[in-house]
């Protein structure tokens, strides 16, 4: 066999928020993307959802800017209305065969400007909106969809069905439909593939239990999601669908569709739901404060970062009601009265308790699709029992296939932030295997000659768009164009219907140089997401991307005002004529330009270090690694196995060993960090190891320091020597200790520190392990008793089954409560153990010979670490990343990424998946070799500087400085590259020296004049 | 504060009976959900529900629940078991646990009842053959003088008949001219039918004792009885729990036979489709309203919602559509009224008419005149906890209203109707 050529693309199954992660991640590493998604445009679930658990951003609001980027970007190839059907080759070289359905409007004419919908006769359900509303058959997804292009639902059109109407075309106006597109089948060939397919909502419907068929105010969370989001079918308002009445009582029946194997054959727990219905519970409430939110669950799942706070603040702060009750079943009333019974079984009393609600809402579970499930199988990637994509604890995204990796809810129902950190770590993984073709496929721009325009009097072109009917119908938008064509220095005035699209663009640009042209200002829509598009049109034009102001007359003007037409078009032009006054003032910007150093340093060298170096080798960089003790390992070395039972001592010496013969890898042992000074690209670091210094100059940094396990004061830890810590526990299953063979009596008690006052949070991990122990020690002994007193069991995702398993086996659970907490008791030859039992309410005494606390993960909390590279710690001791959603392995500062235990509690792969993540930012920035910041960052005036130090202080980002040496020592100066024109500094200067460029009072203050 | 009840190295032998004998039968699976006992009308009473029932078990609770009278209350209608998200079989537990008492010690109701259907080789009451075929025969007579049923036929053990049709011992017994509109549809719409001799009665109290030798003994012989007359459709009349016991037996001792086992509802509906049974709701012109329970054993515990469909088209058929009102829930979702499992017998009154509780205020919910129940301990339940909790409604086997509705109904076959159809079309 011949070795094919390693090709340096990728393609990309699935353009939900994890394929658009690993996409942008890749093409922005130096290889060709083809980002291939079965509907009209990209975006999966998390475009449906109002706002993200737990910080409750709006979901839209922080998804947008990758979507625009993800369209724009030019190492990325979207193929919309396309799945896979077959794939052949090898890793470095597959042939991908693809079928893509017709669109029947020709993505490169489209306009989007909606007069086809407006006019189609045919409704259909809106899957968009879970089919709550209706749509038209030809249609955008959502309105912010990328592409946003049209597409037609052939199953519906009357033309393409009964060869009648054809009334789109008609209105077209950009001729850009075409009835005879066909289906199309095409071939790909690609280095490495990435399945990030998503997942299915379970669908309740054909079944009895909950009423679904029922009522339409029993209805799915996906469905729910859809009523709360301002872009929904009720605009936001949450109404009874079925006489859509205000609601007062709301429910939530928590596990609809997982844990269970009966009703459906789920057994795996989504891992989501439960923080989303408190999300949803607090939305509604803050929608209407008077409602009841009541959620009946069994095991509250709130294992997160942040995740318990927002569950205990959902009980403390919102009043949310919850009721530990899997109910039986939903009806409604023989009299057909709205209002949904649900009888539960009332733990406090004993008895079955009857209420209604106006809306019931089912906790849908994550399932993988079957058609999903049969191209796994038929690309050779094999699956677990539930359905999830086999992959390793130590490889996490790698599937059984070489060369394809996996990443989002086919590895395993999961959330958005480990999803992202799955599309980093797959990003990372397929990267590394085609490190010899980087840069072989990609593509770049040719930069234009910029021409100077000092001197020069302003010339303002000034463009006014209708966005279709968006703007159009509300604004007079020639009316503004008119206005603006008297204001001071416009030189020229246009309208266009939609200023973004692509023929658009060439005119603004031969405008631009025809009428020598050199500020620009646009009013249309947002310029959160078309800032970068206009910018591009100026520097294709020669001009300086700085000079150029976007009013946004649609959500402003438009959307808000749109039963006020006269007043909205009087505002569009006020600020049109402020945004030339300002414009008029702009002078061309630079940005810095910033060659990056090629190492990478990782503090720490326990498994997320160690993982993060060898990815960051994989690549080709050179890594130093800086571990505080005298070998590798951190917490792992205490670790018997993994949730899915590999041996860690195994694969962790396989990691040491990787890590020690890696020529690019540099270890520091019984180091640490005595100084750090530099930013991004180019940070200068002393390592010291007792006397020995060493210095190091390194691009990136990747903060992986893990952290502890709580060493208990309680149950007689410490006093009597059958009490252990779940790691002591481990630590004998490594020995193999023959005392563990006749223990005939073990106990667990979970939440030993954790989810308590001065510790809220959850440590994710522990449920998990003690399972795990549990079924270590029945394999051991099977007639062993076995007792485990918790609060919540958190064995999330597939780990699911192991708590399942335990408990065929004869694992007995015991549920506490804080208030009623275990006693423990040295009872002379046994321990004895009291606690009360859930359900009985009456106290068991348990004679054991062991017992094991399943104690909290603690961080080091690092001041010092934070302090060098300005990163923050939160609340609970660990390290606050950029973005708790959709950044979790960066930080807000550059070059500096997270990972591990240091980050949150975590297991051993997502341990190893976020440190493949970080590496996988940390390459995106490597390997651009420079970096361009941006034009918009603080400036100091040094004649007016009084040397306060203010601003130094006041910067979250380290940026100003004193000058210490030359003319203007004594004075401030801000590092460009640091910068990220927050204003901050600009805002505390008491002497007016500092301006935030872009943004400078003369300009704001030009404008406000102008109001 | 109760003692501590010491736990560990306590023998769980129902637990591991359980895991031994019954398919989905690992208690110690259970998730202490709740969803089995939010869903029963027995939780609360004697202080049991099942989540505390699996609970003792899996805890090695042996002595407390292996004598527990509560599983004489439970009534096994499965609704548990239907949702259970560990799909753990609970009343095939109960069931089980009922077998371990010893037989002597079962509730004399139900013993007596099992051990009289084998003894008499007919039915639960001990009624001889003698007295069955002189009650048939002069039934036969009367009815035959009734204008339209002159040919009327009825009779025992005809060799070839089609239809071998049971017949529940409580008519014959105790108000035999409920046998009449019954005998009136099958004649109406031509039925080749006949009753049969051994085991004739349709009840099957040795079900409920949990007595598996004479639950088979009593389908064994029926079976093999009907299969030397050479019928070729077994009918089950408007019964849950006899229905269930032949269908379920035939499984469980894996009984050879070659007949077909149906409802009678089943042809109800067939012969209202084929307008051989001329129904209609023209008399119902008051606007009296009906409501219909769903037997467990008939619906849930075997035929499902087919059947409660089916169930539905014959009552519509009959009462008009508009006079029919669903108690909520329905279908395989419907609670048990707290007359199965043989609680009817079993001598826990109280229990049973607070389990009944649940069904009572479904059916007051539905503001129904009136309660079909096609089914013997159903109708005996609903009837009881009516007058129990003094409601005014009225219930009904299907075979009244039917006839009532083709005007066939004689004077005497009107017990349970109220005062509102008593006259009605004589």
């Amino acid at each position: 066999m011949s070795v094919k050529e390693t090709l340096g693309s990728v393609l990309i199954a699935g353009g939900g928020i994890g394929g658009i992660q690993a996409a942008l991640d890749l093409a922005n590493s130096g290889y060709y993307v083809y980002l291939v998604e079965k509907s009209p445009s990209i975006g999966g679930v998390m475009a449906q959802l109002d706002k993200t658990f737990p910080t409750n951003d709006c979901s839209m609001c922080i998804m947008s800017p990758k979507l625009v980027e993800v369209g724009r970007h030019l190492n990325i190839e979207l193929l919309t209305l396309a799945e896979i059907q077959g794939v052949s080759g090898e890793k470095g070289n597959f042939e991908v065969a693809l079928f893509q359905k017709a669109r029947y409007v020709d993505m490169d004419k489209c306009i989007a400007c909606g007069a086809c919908t407006e006019k189609c006769p045919v409704k259909v359900e809106d899957v968009y909106n879970e089919g709550l509303v209706t749509r038209k058959a030809i249609y955008a997804l959502y309105p912010q969809a990328v592409p946003l292009k049209y597409s037609i639902d052939a199953d519906k059109c009357l033309k393409l069905t009964k060869g009648k109407c054809g009334i789109c075309a008609k209105k077209c106006p950009a001729g850009a439909i075409n009835y005879e597109d066909t289906d199309k089948t095409l071939a790909i060939n690609v280095g490495a593939i990435i399945l990030s397919p998503g997942f299915k909502a379970y669908d309740p419907s054909g079944k009895d239990i909950y009423n679904y068929d029922g009522s339409p105010d029993v209805v799915t969370s996906l469905e729910f999601e859809r009523l709360l989001s301002a872009s929904g079918p009720n605009q936001g308002h949450v109404v009874r669908m079925s006489d859509h009445g205000k609601p007062k009582k709301i429910a939530w029946l928590q596990c609809v569709g997982s844990r269970d194997i009966n009703t459906c054959n789920n057994a795996h727990c989504s891992s989501v739901c439960c923080m989303y219905a408190i999300k949803q519970a607090i939305i509604a409430k803050e929608h209407d404060p008077s409602l009841e939110c009541t959620i009946f669950y069994m095991d509250m799942r709130t294992h997160g970062k942040g995740f318990e706070s927002c569950y205990n603040e959902a009980k403390e702060k919102h009043g949310i009601r919850f009721v530990r009750c899997r109910v039986h079943s939903v009806f409604g009333q023989a009299t057909g009265e709205v209002g949904q019974i649900i009888d539960y079984l009332d733990e406090t009393t004993g008895k079955v308790t009857r209420e209604i609600y106006d809306i019931v809402v089912l906790s849908v579970g994550m399932e993988i699709s079957p058609e999903v499930k049969a191209l796994a199988q038929n690309m050779g990637v094999a699956l677990t029992p539930g359905g999830f994509a086999k992959t390793d604890s130590f490889n996490p995204v790698a599937t059984t296939r070489e060369g394809i990796y996996v990443c989002g809810a086919l590895q395993g129902p999961k959330d958005i932030p480990q999803s992202v950190i799955e599309a980093g770590s797959a990003a990372l993984s397929a990267g590394a295997s085609l490190t010899t073709a980087r840069g072989t496929l990609t593509r770049a721009l040719t930069p234009v000659q910029e021409n100077d325009i000092t001197g020069e009097r302003p010339r303002v072109g000034v463009f006014v768009c209708h966005c279709g009917i968006n703007i159009g119908s509300v604004v007079d938008v020639p009316g503004v164009r008119d206005f603006a064509k008297g204001l001071p220095f416009v030189e020229y005035v246009a309208d266009n219907l939609y200023s973004c699209s692509q023929d658009t663009q060439d005119a603004i640009t031969k405008v631009i140089k025809e009428q020598k042209l050199n500020r620009i200002v646009v009013a249309a829509c947002s310029p959160r997401t078309h800032d970068p598009l206009f910018q591009e049109t100026l520097l294709n034009a020669g001009l300086n991307k700085y000079l150029f102001e976007m009013v946004n007359i649609r959500n402003h003007n438009s959307w808000v005002h749109k039963d006020q037409p006269l007043e909205a078009t009087i505002k569009a032009q006020e600020m049109v004529r402020m945004a030339v006054a300002k414009v008029a003032l702009f002078t061309p910007l630079t940005e810095a330009e910033l060659s990056i150093d090629q190492n990478a340093l990782v503090i720490g060298g326990g498994l997320s270090g160690m993982a993060a170096a060898k990815a960051l080798s994989s690549q080709g960089y050179h890594v130093s690694i800086v571990e505080k003790d005298q070998t590798l390992g951190g917490q792992a070395t205490h670790l018997f196995t993994t949730a899915k039972g590999e041996s860690i001592q195994k694969g962790l010496q396989e990691l040491v060993s990787d890590v020690t013969r890696d020529e690019n890898i540099d270890l520091f042992l019984g180091a640490e960090l005595s100084e750090v000074d530099g930013f991004v690209g180019s940070f200068h670091s002393t390592i010291t190891q007792k006397e020995h210094t060493t210095s190091t100059t390194h691009g990136v940094t990747i903060i992986a320091t893990g952290a502890t396990e709580y060493q208990p004061d309680e149950y007689l830890y410490g006093k009597d020597p059958r009490v252990l810590t779940g790691l002591d526990l481990d630590r004998k299953f490594i020995a193999e200790d023959p005392a563990l063979n006749t223990v005939q009596s073990a106990v667990f008690i979970q939440c030993v520190g954790s989810r308590e006052p001065g510790r809220p949070y959850c440590s994710r991990i522990c449920c998990t392990h003690t399972v795990v122990s549990a079924l270590h020690l029945k394999e051991k002994n099977p007639s062993m008793q076995i007792f485990v007193l918790y609060r919540d069991i958190r064995t999330y995702g597939e780990r699911e089954a192991l708590y399942q398993e335990a408990r065929e086996k004869g694992v007995i659970f015991i549920r506490y409560s804080t208030d009623d907490k275990p006693v423990v008791e040295d009872g002379g030859e046994h321990l004895t153990i009291t606690v009360t039992d859930h359900v009985l309410k009456r106290p068991l005494a348990i004679q054991a010979d062991l017992l094991t606390l399943a104690t909290a993960v603690v961080p080091y909390r690092d001041e010092k670490l934070a302090q060098f590279f300005k990163v923050p710690i939160n609340d609970e001791g660990f390290f606050a990343e950029a973005h708790v959603k959709l950044a979790p392995s960066n930080f807000a500062v550059d070059g500096v990424f997270l990972c591990g235990l240091a980050h949150y509690p975590k297991p051993v792969d997502e341990s190893i998946a976020q440190a493949q993540a970080a590496a996988s930012s940390a390459t995106r920035l490597l390997s651009g070799k420079t970096i361009n910041t941006s034009g918009n960052v603080a400036a100091v005036n040094p004649a007016l500087c009084s040397g306060c130090g203010v601003c130094e202080a006041i910067c979250p980002y380290n940026a100003p400085s004193l000058i210490t040496d030359g003319r203007d020592a004594g004075k401030a100066r801000i590092n460009p590259v640091i910068c990220k024109g927050c204003g901050a500094c600009v805002a505390s200067c008491r002497s007016g020296a500092l301006q935030l460029k872009g943004f400078e009072e003369g300009q704001l203050m030009a404008m406000i004049d102008n109001i | 504060m109760t003692e501590a009840l010491e736990v560990t190295g306590n023998p769980s032998r129902i637990r591991d009976k359980a895991l031994a004998l019954i398919p989905d039968g690992n208690l110690s699976a259970c998730l202490t959900c709740g969803t089995c006992t939010s869903g029963c009308p027995a939780t609360g009473q004697m202080d049991m529900d099942p989540r505390k029932f699996l609970r003792m078990a899996v805890l090695g609770m042996d002595e407390t629940i292996e004598r527990h009278p509560w599983v004489w209350v439970c009534t096994m209608c499965k609704r548990c078991y239907d949702v259970c998200p560990m799909s753990i079989n609970i009343p095939q537990l109960i069931y089980d646990l009922r077998a371990e008492w010893p037989r002597e010690e079962r509730p004399k109701g139900i013993l007596g009842s099992c051990d009289h259907h084998i003894k008499s080789c007919g039915g639960a009451m001990g009624v001889s053959l003698e007295d069955f075929k002189f009650t048939i025969e002069d039934l036969a007579e009367e009815c035959r003088e009734q204008p339209g049923f002159k040919a009327l036929k009825a009779d025992l053990d005809r060799q070839g008949a089609f239809f071998a049709l049971n017949q529940n011992s409580r008519e014959p017994v105790t108000e035999p001219d409920e046998m009449l509109p019954l005998w009136k549809i099958l004649h109406t719409v031509g039925a080749d039918w006949t009753y049969y001799s051994k085991m004739w009665g349709g009840e099957n109290y040795c079900m409920f004792l949990a007595d598996d030798p004479s639950w088979e003994t009593i389908i064994r012989t029926q079976v093999e009885h009907i299969e030397k007359l050479g019928c070729k459709v077994f009918i089950n009349t408007e019964c849950g729990h006899s229905f269930y016991a032949v269908w379920q037996g035939l499984q469980r001792f894996n009984i050879p036979h070659t007949f077909e086992f149906k409802s009678i509802i089943e042809y109800y509906a067939q012969w209202i489709r084929e307008g051989k049974l001329p129904v209609n709701a023209d008399w119902n012109t008051h606007g009296i309203k009906f409501t219909v329970q769903d037997p467990c054993n008939l619906i849930r515990k075997s035929l499902g919602d087919t059947m409660a469909d089916e169930l539905r088209f014959v009552v519509k058929s009959v009462v008009g559509e508009d006079n029919f009102i669903d108690m909520t829930p329905n279908h395989s979702m419907n609670f048990c009224c707290g007359g199965g499992g043989g609680s009817l017998q079993a001598g826990f009154t109280e229990e049973r008419h607070a389990y009944g509780t649940v069904k009572f205020n479904q059916i007051m919910a539905t503001g129904a005149d009136y309660v079909i129940t096609p089914c013997h301990n159903c109708h005996a339940q609903v009837e009881d906890i009516g007058h129990h909790f003094e409601a005014t409604y009225h219930t009904v086997h299907l075979w009244t209203l039917i006839c009532l509705s083709l005007g066939s109904l004689g004077e005497n076959e009107r017990t349970y109707l109220g005062p509102d159809l008593a006259e009605y079309g004589l």
